[in-house]
C-alpha cells in the first residue's frame, strides 16, 4: 500500500493504491451515486450510475471499479455524466414495472431516490414490459421480477456472503432474469433462507413476506441487539414500528458474523407460533389456572424452602437471569446445572474468533455440525472454502459441508487430517460437543493451531460462567429430588438433559406454552429475546448486550427480577 | 551441424510399420550409403504423411515428392534415379493429395497471402509439413538468439496491430504484460470469431494451426508466461480437433512442454471450447468463461495485461495476430512493415460477402482501396448491378457509401469514415439494398447478443430496434430520426463493453450516409430500395399481362384474380407482399412500387 494523489472535481485527494475512485471519493466526502454497488459485495460496474470522467481516458469510467492512479484527474458531475446517469435511470424505468405508488418499498427504494435526484418526472421511453410471474413459493421471501433492475446484488450476496450459490441469471440480453438454481421456484431451491439477498436488494424486487407495506424508513425504529437463537451471537438490527417488529437485518461489519444472519435469527423468531404465557399459572384441582404474581411466588417460595431442589437452566436466557438463578439455588441448598451437554476442551492451541475463519489457511471441523446448529459459522466455513482454504471434516454428519471439504473422515482417521494440516501456517480447529478425546489427541501435533469451540444450545457459556455446569451423567431421579425448578426462558425442552422426576413439584419459568409447562405445578412467565435487557456470552466468550426492542407484555416480568425477589423471600 | 540437401521422411504410423516401414527405412539408409549419398540425404521418421493406406510411404523435402507403395526391390532404382540423377520416378509416386482447401482457391488478383500462406498447401495434421515451410524456425531463433525484450522490439518495429477488432499495437500489449507484476502469467488466443459470416480465423486454425501455436509460444517467451489457452468457439469442431492434434504433435517434438528446445523456457497450452455467445469474444467475458463463470464482460481498467485470468497478468490476442508473429521474426520487422500504410502495416484477411461475384476469404495488404477489393479481388457486383454500400467491422461496424470507394483501407481511415476495421467482416451491398432494413437487421443481432449486464446496451438497444422496426413497418414518426441519434449517442457513451459502445454504429453510419432513405420511409412511407414489405405494392401491368394465370395459381393467399387471357389484378387487402408473383411471371408484368 502506498499513497496516491489525485484530484476529484479539482480537490486534492490522497488515497491508497488499490482503492477505487469511489472509495477514494467517499473517504474524501465526495458523493458519487451508485446502484448496483454495495460495500459488502464485489464491484460490478453494470448500472452506470457512478460514471465519472477521467482525464486522458477514452470512455467514461465506473468509479466503483476504476483503480486510482497517481496524478489522476477525475470529474464526477459534468453535464455529460449526468446525462448518462439519467439515461440509464430512464431506461430502467422503461424496462419493467416501476410504478412506485404500488410498491411496498416506495420511499425506501434506492432506484426511486435516484430518480428524484435526477429529476425523472415522466416516462421518457415507451414501456414495453411484459409481466412476469411473481414467485411466492418461499414462506419468507417473495421474488417480484417485475421490479428487478438486474443489479445482481442478491446473486453476489448469495455467492459471496452466504456462499450458497442459489441465485444466478437465466437467459441473456433483455430476457435476462434472476433465477434460483436451474430456474426452480425459490421455495423448492437450495436456498437456506438466510435473507441476505433481501437485505441488499435496492428495490422492491425481493419482498419480505411479513413486513411488506408495514412501514417506511421514516416511520420505523432501529434497535441493535444480539441474536439469542444460537451461541454465535450475531448482531441484529431490529426494525420495529411502535410495538410491532417488522423485520430483522444483520449489522454489517460487526463481529462475530460480519452482518450475515441465518433463518433462525432473521425469520423464525418473527414467525413464532407457540402460545405466549402472559401471567403466572398455578395448578388448581389438577388444572393450570391464572394466578397473581404474589400468590404464585408465595407457593414457589414455600416449596423451595422445604424441598430437595434441583435447578435446571436451558441457557435460552440472559446472563443476569442465570446468575440470579444460580444464586437462588445456592441459597436454598439445591443442586443446580444446565441442560446442555458438556463442551470438551482441546488441551492445546489458542482460542480464535469467528472472523478468523476467513483468515486461516486450513480449517478442521471436528465433532460439530455448524451448518445445522451454528449456521453462520457454517456459512463462513463455506466462504473460506470458496476462497481456496482447505476444509477437512472429522466426525461431521452429512449435510452440506462435505461439498466444501477436501477431506471427510471418521474419528479413527483423524491423524490423516493432522498430517495434511501440518504444512499450514495458522490452522483453525472448529469443534463442538462431538469431539472425541481420541480425535483431540490425534490433532495434538498441531500445537500452533487456534480453535473455535462451538458451544451447544444458546447461552450455555453464560450458564457455565454463572456456575451452572452440565448435568449430563448425574443421578437426577425422584429419590434425590422432590422439587424441580426449570429456567426454560424462551427455549423448548427438546435437546439436552431432561430428568423424569415423577411426583416432584415442578416450577417452570418460561415464555411459551410447551409440554413441560403443561406438566408444571407453577408456571412463571418470562420475556422473549426482543423484550430483554442484559447480556449473553457467545461462543467466543464475549459478553454481548441485549437491548429491548418492544416492552414486555403486562403480566410478564424479567426473570432476574423475579428470581431476586424469590431470594429475598427465602 | 551437417548440411543435408534432402530429408527423407519415412512414415512410421502403425499401418505403415505393419507394412514393413522400419525394414524399408533401414534398407533405404543402406542403399543411400552404398551409392555414396549418406552425407547428402538424411532419413528420418515421421508419424504421419497421409497415404498410409498405400504404405509404406516416404516424403522427400524440400522437393515435397511423395512416394508410396514402396517395396524393398524398388529401392536401388529409386536411389539411383531420383536421389542421384534427380529424376522423379513417376511409377512410384503417391496418388494421395492432401484435402484441398475448398474455401480458399488460388490467390485472386491483388491478394497477398501472408497469414494464409500455408492454408491449403500443407497438411494441417502433419507438423512436418509445417516444419518444411520454415515452421518453428522462428521459435528456435528467439530461444537461441533473442532476449524477450528484443522479441518485443521486433514486434513493435513491425507495426503489427491486433487483428481482433480494436487494432491495438501488439508489441505494446506484450510490453505491458511483460512489465506487470504477478505470476504465473498467461497467454490467451481469441478464436471465438463470432461475427456473422466471418471465418478468417477458422481457416487459419484448420489450415495452419502451428502458425498460431508458434506465435503463442513466442509471445509467452516474450512476456514470461508459462501457460496458454486457445478459446475456440464450439461451432468450430474441426478447428478444435485440428488444434488439439497440432498441440499433441508440437509437444511430441518438444516445442511445447518443459525445457523447450533444451532451453530453460517451459510453456504449455490447451484448447477451451466457447460457450456459444457472441459477447464471449470480448476479452474480459472470454476470460470469465475460461474461469468457468458466466461470460459477462467486466469493466477495464484493470486491463488483462495487469489482471486477467484468475487475476494474473494475461496477454490476449486474436488468431491472426499470433499467426503472423513467426514470419515477422524470421523475415524481419522491416519486411512486414514494408507492406501497408503509415499506420497500418502488413496484410489483413477479410471474409468478403454479399453482392460481389467472388465471395469468400481474401488477404490483401493495408492501403488497398475498397474499389480494388470489390472490383478486382471480388470481381465486381453480381449481375452487373450498381454498388450501394459496404459494411465493414461486423455487427458493431458501419456502412460506407460509394464516396469512400477510393479511400485506402486502414484502421484510421475506416474509423474516420465512421466505421471500423473490426476483425475482417466485409459485406458488399448492391443498389437493391434498403439501408434502414440493414440497420434493423444488425440491431436485431445486437439485441439477441447483448449479454444484459449493463443497462444502456440491454435496454437502450431494445428501444433502437423498436424504432427501426416501426420505421420499416411504415409507422415511422417525424421525431424518430432525432430519437435514434439521441439513443445512439447515449448508448455509445455509457455502455460497459465494446458491444454496447459499438452497437449504434450501423444506425449512426446509415443515418450519416443514407439519411434520405430514412426520410423516405418516415415521411413518404416509401422504401426506395423496395425491400420493406409494408411500404411496397405489387401490381400487374395490364399492358404486359397475358392472362396466363400462373401468378394466380402460385399466390399463397389467393390475392390475384382475373379471367384466363385477360389482365389480372392483385387485391391489395389480401396481398402479403411475398413477391412470388413477380418471381413466377414470365412476362415481367408484375411491378413493385
Ligand atoms: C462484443 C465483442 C466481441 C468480440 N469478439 C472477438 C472475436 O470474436 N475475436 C477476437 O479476436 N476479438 C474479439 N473481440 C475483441 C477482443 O475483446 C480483444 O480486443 C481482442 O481479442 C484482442 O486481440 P488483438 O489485440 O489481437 O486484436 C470482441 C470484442 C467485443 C467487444
Ligand atoms: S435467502 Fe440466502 S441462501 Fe436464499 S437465495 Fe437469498 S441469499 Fe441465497
Ligand atoms: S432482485 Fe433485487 S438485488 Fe436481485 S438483481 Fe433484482 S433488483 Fe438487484
Ligand atoms: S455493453 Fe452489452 S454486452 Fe457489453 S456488458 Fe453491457 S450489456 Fe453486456
Amino acid at each position: 500500500m502506498s499513497e496516491v494523489h489525485l484530484t476529484i472535481n479539482g480537490l486534492q485527494v490522497t488515497a491508497q493504491s488499490g482503492q477505487t475512485i469511489l472509495e477514494a471519493a467517499r473517504a474524501a466526502g465526495i458523493d458519487i451515486p451508485t446502484l448496483c454497488h454495495h460495500p459488502m459485495l464485489s464491484n460490478h460496474g453494470a448500472c452506470r450510475m457512478c460514471l465519472v470522467e477521467v482525464k486522458g481516458m477514452r470512455t467514461l469510467q465506473t468509479a466503483c471499479t476504476c483503480p486510482v492512479a497517481e496524478g489522476m484527474e477525475v470529474q464526477t458531475e459534468t453535464d455529460e455524466i449526468n446525462e448518462c446517469r439519467k439515461f440509464s435511470l430512464e431506461l430502467l424505468f422503461s424496462e419493467r414495472n416501476h410504478y412506485c405508488m404500488f410498491c411496498q418499498v416506495s420511499g425506501d427504494c434506492e432506484l426511486q431516490a435516484l430518480a428524484y435526484r435526477y429529476g425523472l418526472d415522466h416516462w421518457r421511453y415507451p414501456r414495453p414490459y411484459e409481466k412476469m410471474a411473481v414467485d411466492a413459493s418461499d414462506p419468507y421471501i417473495i421474488m417480484e421480477p417485475n421490479r428487478c433492475i438486474l443489479c445482481t446484488r442478491c446473486i453476489r450476496a448469495c455467492a459471496e456472503i452466504v456462499a450458497n450459490h442459489t441465485l444466478g441469471l437465466r437467459e441473456r440480453g433483455s430476457a435476462t432474469m434472476v433465477m434460483a438454481d436451474l430456474d426452480v421456484p425459490l421455495g423448492q431451491s437450495s436456498c437456506v433462507e438466510c435473507g441476505v439477498c433481501l437485505q441488499v436488494c435496492p428495490t422492491g424486487a425481493l419482498i419480505d413476506a411479513r413486513s411488506a407495506y408495514g412501514g417506511h424508513a421514516e416511520e420505523v425504529t432501529h434497535t441493535q441487539t444480539t441474536c439469542m437463537q444460537c451461541s454465535v451471537g450475531c448482531q441484529l438490527d431490529v426494525i420495529s414500528r411502535s410495538t410491532r417488529i417488522l423485520r430483522i437485518h444483520g449489522v454489517w461489519n460487526t463481529e462475530p458474523g460480519g452482518g450475515l444472519l441465518c433463518v433462525d435469527g432473521r425469520f423464525r423468531p418473527l414467525y413464532e407460533t407457540r402460545e405466549r404465557i402472559a401471567q403466572p399459572l398455578v395448578r388448581d384441582h389438577g388444572k393450570l389456572v391464572p394466578a397473581g404474581w404474589t400468590e404464585a411466588l408465595a407457593i414457589v417460595a414455600k416449596k423451595l424452602k422445604s424441598g430437595r431442589v434441583l435447578g435446571l437452566a436451558s441457557g435460552a436466557t440472559s446472563n443476569e437471569a442465570l446468575v440470579a438463578f444460580a444464586g437462588l439455588m445456592a441459597q436454598v441448598g439445591g443442586k443446580a446445572g444446565q441442560t446442555m451437554p458438556a463442551l470438551p476442551t482441546l488441551g492445546f492451541g489458542q482460542p480464535a474468533a469467528v472472523q478468523d475463519i476467513l483468515a486461516t489457511d486450513y480449517i478442521i471441523v471436528a465433532g460439530a455440525n455448524p451448518l445445522v446448529y451454528q449456521k453462520v459459522v457454517g456459512y463462513l466455513i463455506r466462504r473460506a472454502a470458496d476462497r481456496g482454504t482447505p476444509v477437512a471434516l472429522i466426525d461431521v454428519p452429512r449435510g452440506g459441508l462435505e461439498a466444501s471439504a477436501v477431506l471427510s473422515v471418521s474419528g479413527q482417521y483423524a491423524a490423516t487430517v493432522t498430517e495434511q494440516a501440518a504444512q499450514a501456517q495458522a490452522p483453525l480447529i472448529i469443534y463442538s460437543v462431538g469431539l472425541k478425546p481420541g480425535v483431540a489427541r490425534a490433532l495434538k501435533p498441531l500445537a500452533h493451531a487456534r480453535w473455535l469451540a462451538l458451544a451447544p444450545g444458546r447461552n450455555s457459556l453464560g450458564a457455565r460462567a454463572a456456575g451452572l455446569a452440565p448435568l449430563e451423567g448425574h443421578d437426577l431421579t425422584s429419590s434425590r429430588f422432590d422439587v424441580l425448578f426449570f429456567l426454560l426462558g424462551e427455549g423448548s425442552e427438546e435437546g439436552g438433559v431432561m430428568p423424569r422426576l415423577d411426583g416432584a413439584f415442578k416450577i417452570v419459568q418460561t415464555a411459551y406454552r410447551s409440554p413441560l409447562a403443561e406438566e408444571a405445578d407453577v408456571v412463571l412467565p418470562a420475556p422473549i429475546w426482543a423484550e430483554r435487557s442484559g447480556h449473553v456470552t457467545n461462543l467466543e466468550g464475549k459478553t454481548l448486550p441485549l437491548n429491548p426492542v418492544v416492552p414486555m407484555p403486562d403480566g410478564v416480568r424479567d426473570e432476574a427480577e423475579v428470581l431476586d425477589t424469590l431470594r429475598t423471600m427465602m | 551441424m551437417r548440411y543435408y540437401r534432402s530429408h527423407v521422411m519415412v512414415c512410421t504410423s502403425p499401418q505403415c510399420v505393419d507394412k514393413g516401414a522400419r525394414t524399408l527405412m533401414k534398407r533405404l539408409q543402406e542403399e543411400l550409403a552404398a551409392q555414396g549419398l549418406a552425407d547428402e540425404v538424411a532419413v528420418l521418421e515421421t508419424p504421419h504423411i497421409g497415404d498410409c493406406a498405400n504404405g509404406p510411404e516416404i516424403m522427400v523435402y524440400p522437393d515435397r515428392v511423395h512416394y508410396a507403395g514402396l517395396t524393398l526391390e524398388d529401392l536401388p532404382s529409386l536411389v539411383e534415379e531420383y536421389f542421384k540423377k534427380g529424376r522423379v520416378v513417376t511409377r512410384l509416386l503417391s496418388q494421395f493429395r492432401p484435402p484441398v482447401d475448398k474455401e480458399l482457391g488460388p490467390p485472386k488478383p491483388k491478394e497477398v497471402r501472408v497469414v494464409l500462406r500455408n492454408c491449403g498447401k500443407i497438411d494441417p495434421e502433419n507438423i512436418e509439413d509445417y516444419i518444411a515451410e520454415d515452421g518453428y524456425q522462428a521459435l528456435a531463433k528467439v530461444l537461441t538468439e533473442m532476449t524477450p525484450e528484443q522479441v518485443i522490439e521486433e514486434i513493435l518495429a513491425s507495426g503489427l496491430r491486433g487483428r481482433g477488432g480494436a487494432g491495438f499495437p501488439t508489441g505494446r500489449k506484450w510490453q505491458f504484460c511483460r512489465a506487470a507484476a504477478g505470476s504465473p502469467k498467461y497467454v490467451v488466443c481469441n478464436a471465438d470469431e463470432g461475427d456473422p459470416g466471418a471465418f478468417m480465423n477458422r481457416r487459419v486454425l484448420e489450415g495452419d494451426p502451428h502458425s498460431v501455436i508458434e506465435g503463442m509460444i513466442i509471445a509467452a517467451y516474450a512476456i514470461g508466461a508459462s501457460y496458454g489457452y486457445i478459446y475456440c468457439r464450439a461451432e468450430y469442431p474441426i478447428a478444435v480437433r485440428t488444434l488439439r492434434e497440432a498441440i499433441r504433435q508440437a509437444r511430441e517434438y518438444g516445442f511445447l512442454g518443459q525445457n523447450i528446445l533444451g532451453t530453460d523456457f517451459s510453456f504449455d497450452l490447451e484448447v477451451r471450447m466457447g460457450a456459444g455467445a457472441f459477447v464471449c469474444g470480448e476479452e474480459t467475458a472470454l476470460m470469465a468463461s475460461i474461469e468457468g463463470k458466466r461470460g459477462h464482460p467486466r469493466t477495464r481498467p484493470p486491463f488483462p495485461a495487469v489482471s486477467g485470468l484468475w487475476g494474473k497478468p494475461t496477454n490476449i490476442n486474436n488468431v491472426e495476430s499470433y499467426a503472423v508473429v513467426p514470419q515477422i521474426i524470421l523475415k524481419g520487422s522491416a519486411w512486414y512493415a514494408s507492406m501497408g500504410t503509415a499506420t497500418s502495416k502488413g496484410t489483413k484477411t477479410f471474409a468478403l460477402a454479399g453482392d460481389v461475384n467472388n465471395t469468400g476469404l481474401i488477404e490483401v495488404p493495408f492501403g488497398i482501396t475498397m474499389r480494388e477489393i470489390i472490383y478486382d479481388v471480388g470481381g465486381g457486383i453480381k449481375g452487373g448491378k450498381g454498388f450501394k454500400a459496404v459494411q465493414t467491422g461486423g455487427p458493431m461496424g458501419g456502412c460506407l457509401p460509394a464516396a469512400y470507394l477510393d479511400v485506402p483501407v486502414d484502421y484510421e481511415s475506416l474509423t474516420s469514415a465512421g466505421s471500423i476495421m473490426g476483425s475482417g467482416g466485409m459485406v458488399v451491398m448492391d443498389e437493391e439494398t434498403c439501408m434502414v432494413d440493414i440497420a434493423r437487421f444488425f440491431m436485431e443481432f445486437i439485441q439477441d447478443e447483448s449479454c444484459g449486464k449493463c443497462i444502456p446496451c440491454r435496454v437502450g438497444t431494445r428501444h433502437l430496434l423498436e424504432i427501426l422496426e416501426r420505421i420499416c413497418a411504415g409507422l415511422g414518426k417525424p421525431d424518430d430520426i432525432e430519437e435514434l441519434e439521441h439513443l445512439s449517442s447515449l448508448i455509445r457513451r455509457s455502455s460497459l463493453c465494446g458491444l454496447g459502445q459499438g452497437a449504434p454504429n450501423p444506425v449512426v453510419t446509415t443515418l450519416r450516409h443514407f439519411r434520405s432513405e430514412y426520410e423516405a420511409h418516415i415521411y413518404d412511407k416509401r422504401c426506395p430500395a423496395k425491400v420493406c414489405r409494408a411500404l411496397i405494392r405489387y401490381e400487374i401491368d395490364p399492358a404486359f399481362c397475358t392472362g396466363c394465370t400462373l401468378c394466380a395459381r402460385n399466390c399463397p393467399v389467393n390475392a390475384i384474380s382475373g379471367e384466363r387471357r385477360q389482365p389480372h389484378t392483385i387485391n391489395q387487402e389480401l396481398c402479403t407482399r411475398c413477391g412470388i408473383c413477380k418471381q413466377v411471371c414470365k412476362f415481367d408484368a408484375v411491378t413493385v412500387s
